[in-house]
């Protein structure tokens, strides 16, 4: 008997029994589902995280006072750091800036000072209002819906100049442009010179549409130095992509060499690169990720089992076919073979169900919450597993089929 | 082949020269003994029985219950293999096979028809006859063809594509008795072929299987109603596990 002929033979036992097969399956069935879903979210978390947490794409650096990963373990560590690092200053900024060879351009920014805003009768309060330098506009590859980002010139003279968000432009000028127009920071007026495309909220990033950007040398004139509560942080921007590890190591070590630090002594600041972010992502996420398809797994092999147990109970219920096909010539191996078809069938089915499912969970994510991942990898390690923990859950009641006896087999109704 | 032969060579002289080294006859029992291990005790089923059967003959095997012709048949048909003694068949060895050689004997060399049928409830009548072309390995289109020409000589062509549920008990052992004759067996072997049927048609099914004789194919009937067995040509009657009688009555 080939085994053409065995799958089409499993494939009338299966339909002969369509609910309980059925039933069979679901355990298969939401296994599989589940774990195909789980690491197409995964997938697709990372992958969010890659593109709009790390910004994969603007391959940038930043250097911060602190490293977020190793001085914010606990308050130690903190007070250590916070002991240990100067602040960053605008003359740091300058004397990197003017040394840097493979960083194309490095822009810096002031932490935002929650602010009033008001225009007309509209006011808006706690607004976080930044301050950066000009060229933050393409080092962050910033999207202007409308008007531009402020210049050089303007920052030089501290110019009363102000770049707002989607959806401060969209509360303070509901009716007309917003460029051109005045608006109210703290009593002072400032001039909108452009609004930034709308962005969006993305997780672990500061809400971008609700803020405004100012150039750095006025938000010093408006808010005061960039001390304590106003951190300043530098976002330098590799020659080229070939060259950006070169480019953050270069950076390092133009700092440390500023600050005087010996061979032997740590940073005193920290440098945070897209593969630290993803480094943290992995090493945050990883054990929650691989729990999260451990479980699943578990619905699998309870699945296996149930199949095992249909199957147990099929040879039970089939020994008198068995002694049928016995008596007109099938071999221990044709029996064996006929039902571990079977076994891994029907598992190969609930296994591609759960794929269908799968997919579909997906794809209603990715049009709700956010663009999942449906990997090929995933699709066949789970119809591999499902195929395979079929013939787990066959062999044996297989193996039992095979070895009845004829003559008892034939006796049985 | 090889192992019958060694099997020759290690008898002892005298036995030897008792046996034909391979017998002629299609069918040949050299004190076949069939012992049942019931707990402590042995049941002996079967207690040395010889008998040979040549090619086309029709033979009935009678007893009453419990008499050991339950366990000579299944013994013949390869279901089963004696405890002591040889048993040929069309010049093999069989008593000495393992389970999948018996396999193919069953497949080739015996073709069954019992009491009950047993047909699979869940395939049709062509597909109940193709059952044992599927595991002779003959490919699907032949197997259909020959499926088909084995039931149209039972008179079942226009019922190939019934289940047995849908058919009579006389037309269901039809089926079987197709199923038994389409890989062209050296004998077909009946288990009480007309237990389950009514007077009608149990002479209808005798009918045919003395049409089957006719046609040259050899058959053994294992009854114990003499008027079926009445209408073989050889009746062996079998009484605690012995062959009592065996006698030629055409």
């Amino acid at each position: 008997m080939n085994v053409y002929e065995t799958i089409k033979v499993a494939l009338s036992a299966i339909w002969a029994h369509k609910l309980r097969s059925f039933l069979t399956l679901l355990g298969m069935i939401i296994g599989v589902t589940a774990v195909v879903v789980i690491v197409a979210l995964i997938q697709g978390f990372n992958a969010y995280v890659d593109e709009k947490i790390a910004n994969i794409g603007a391959k940038s650096y930043s250097i911060y006072r602190f490293d977020f990963f190793k001085d914010f373990r606990d308050t130690d560590t903190l007070a250590a750091a916070q002991r240990r690092n100067p602040e960053l200053t605008l003359e740091d900024y300058e004397y990197l800036r003017a040394r840097l060879q493979l960083t194309e351009q490095l822009g810096a920014r002031v932490a935002p000072t929650n602010s009033q805003v008001k225009r007309g009768t509209q006011t808006l309060d706690s607004v976080p209002v930044w301050g950066t330098t000009p060229n933050i506009v393409e080092i962050e590859k910033t999207d202007i819906a409308d008007g531009r980002y402020f210049t050089e010139g303007e920052n030089e003279v501290a110019a009363r100049v102000c770049f707002i968000g989607a959806d401060i432009a969209e509360k303070l000028f509901p009716y007309e442009p917003a460029v051109g127009g005045e608006i109210y920071i703290r009593g002072i007026p400032f001039r909108v010179v452009g609004v930034q495309a709308r962005y969006g909220y993305v997780f672990g990033r500061p809400p971008v549409d609700s803020s405004i950007t100012i150039p750095i040398r006025t938000y010093i004139r408006t808010f005061g130095p960039p001390v304590r509560n106003r951190w300043l942080y530098f976002i330098g921007k590799a020659v080229s992509d070939e060259l950006f590890n070169d480019a953050v190591e270069e950076a390092r070590a133009a700092l440390r060499l500023r600050r005087g630090l010996r061979a032997d002594e740590e940073d005193n600041f920290g440098i945070v690169t897209p593969d630290v972010i993803m480094g943290a992502r992995d090493r945050i996420f990883g054990p929650i990720f691989i729990v999260a398809i451990a479980v699943p797994s578990i619905a699998l092999v309870v699945g296996g089992i149930v199949i095992m147990n249909i199957m147990l109970v099929s040879v039970t219920e089939r020994t008198k076919e068995i002694g049928i096909r016995k008596a007109v010539g099938a071999r221990r191996r044709d029996i064996l073979k006929q039902f571990l078809v079977e076994a891994v069938t029907l598992s190969a089915i609930g296994g591609a169900i759960g794929v269908l499912l799968a997919w579909l969970l997906s794809q209603i994510v990715s049009l709700y919450v956010f663009q999942t991942r449906l990997s090929l990898l995933a699709i066949s390690i789970a119809i591999f597993v499902s195929g395979g923990i079929g013939v787990m859950a066959g062999i044996f009641p297989a193996w039992r089929a095979a070895r009845l006896d004829p003559i008892e087999s034939l006796r049985a109704d | 082949m090889l192992t019958a032969q060694v099997q020759e060579e290690i008898v002892p002289y005298g036995e030897l020269l008792a046996q034909e080294a391979v017998p002629a006859a299609l069918i040949s029992m050299r004190d076949i003994w069939r012992t049942y291990q019931m707990g402590e005790e042995q049941v002996h089923a079967l207690r040395g029985v010889s008998f040979d059967v040549q090619k086309g003959e029709y033979v009935a095997i009678i007893g009453p219950s419990g008499s050991g012709k339950s366990t000579l048949m299944n013994i013949i048909g390869c279901l089963d293999t004696p405890t002591r003694g040889r048993y040929w068949i069309n010049g093999k060895l069989v008593s000495e096979m393992d389970d999948d050689e018996l396999a193919r004997i069953r497949n080739k060399e015996v073709g069954f028809v019992f009491q009950t049928f047993n047909l699979l409830p869940r395939a049709t009548a062509l597909h109940n006859v193709e059952l044992p072309l599927i595991y002779a390995g003959v490919p699907a289109a032949e197997r259909r063809e020959r499926a088909k020409r084995a039931l149209m000589a039972v008179d079942l062509a226009d019922r190939m594509m019934h289940k047995p549920n849908e058919l009579s008990g006389g037309q269901r052992q039809r089926v079987a008795i197709a199923r038994a004759l389409v890989n062209h067996p050296s004998i077909l072997l009946a288990d009480e072929p007309t237990g389950a049927l009514d007077t009608a048609t149990s002479r209808e099914i005798m009918n045919l299987f003395e049409r089957l004789h006719e046609e040259g194919n050899t058959i053994i009937i294992v009854t114990h109603e003499p008027d079926i067995a009445a209408r073989a040509h050889r009746i062996i009657s079998i009484r605690d596990g012995r062959i009592e009688k065996d006698e030629r009555v055409k």
